[in-house]
């Protein structure tokens, strides 16, 4: 059954921490689990972690799914993680909703097509859980 | 004018390199300061041993490559994911991918020029015993031994064309 096609809007929970349904999509399972850590350290609660390992699995995950934020490698076999933006917003799964990348491509060139793909921010693996808290919890203000 | 890294050779085989590159991935994603070490012993007490491997293609091919024992893989594994392991399993191979692959990529990101045109292969991993690997770098390689605490593994940086 699809999750309720609204936003959340209880900023803070029980944990004192911001939640957030969240999507993570990486041909890793080892590098989900460290982004979805990587959250909880920077004061996020991933109350429900969807996880997909290639932007195909990411597509169809929203297509049942309603989240706030979704993750996203780049470098992934299948549907790399630019095509998958651009998917999303070509075909309006998630509207409004922001995708950051977390990859190791780390030139301009990257981060500019990544952002003309439709993507709201840009995480260099390797990175800290403060890098994670700087460039995520400001998209999710509005929550 | 086409692009050429053949004027800026030193700079990309640059020792220098490689060794803020495992400091910076070391320190962020495990926890742990290396210390650069002599040659990998060929330990015969060593049951097992992991390579992992990641492409370069484009200004640069060739490949990173990770090379560790089983008892350094899979405390580099546990302290990248947190959790216990007393194996090389499945969760093992894939965080020393990943490791690899930040390897590689924190490594091209050091050079402008590489970063924007030099891509990344998919992360592959062998385990096993009794196995030799040998990959062409006619152009440069660099092969860099490190240590912590216990654990001891090689990076190397396989160069075979540059354009």
């Amino acid at each position: 059954m699809c999750e309720a096609k609204r936003p959340m809007h209880r900023e803070v929970g029980e944990s004192g921490m911001k939640e957030a349904r969240i999507l993570i999509v990486d041909d890793s399972a080892v590098m989900r689990k460290i982004v979805e850590r990587a959250l909880r350290q920077a004061g996020l609660d991933p109350l429900l972690v969807r996880e997909a390992g290639s932007g195909t699995e990411g597509l169809e995950v929203l297509r049942t799914s309603v989240v706030d934020l979704i993750l996203s490698d780049i470098n992934m076999p299948s549907m790399d993680g630019l095509e998958f933006v651009r998917r999303i917003r070509a075909q309006k799964l998630a509207p409004g909703v922001p995708v950051v990348m977390i990859t190791t491509e780390s030139s301009e060139e990257h981060v500019k097509q990544a952002i003309e793909a439709g993507a709201r921010g840009y995480i260099r693996k390797p990175f800290t859980a403060e890098q994670v808290k700087e460039r995520v919890l400001p998209l999710l203000g509005a929550l | 004018m086409a692009l050429s890294l053949r004027e800026s050779l030193h700079l990309v085989c640059d020792p220098g390199n490689l060794d803020a590159a495992v400091e910076e991935v070391f320190q962020l994603m495990v926890g742990v300061r290396c210390l650069r070490h002599a040659e990998l012993p060929e330990n015969e007490a060593e049951p097992e041993s992991v390579t992992a491997m990641v492409g370069f293609a484009g200004l640069l091919s060739g490949a990173c490559v990770f090379k560790s024992g089983r008892a350094a893989a899979i405390q580099i594994a546990a302290r990248l994911t947190g959790m216990e392991f007393d194996a090389i399993d499945d969760t093992v191979k894939d965080a020393l991918g990943e490791i690899c692959n930040m390897l590689a990529g924190t490594w091209k990101g050091r050079n402008p020029d590489l970063a924007a045109h030099c891509g990344l292969s998919i992360p592959a991993v062998v385990t096993g015993r009794d196995y030799h690997l040998r990959v062409l770098a006619s152009e440069f390689k660099l092969h860099h031994c490190y240590c912590f605490e216990d654990a001891r593994f090689a990076v190397i940086i396989l160069c075979d064309g540059l354009k």
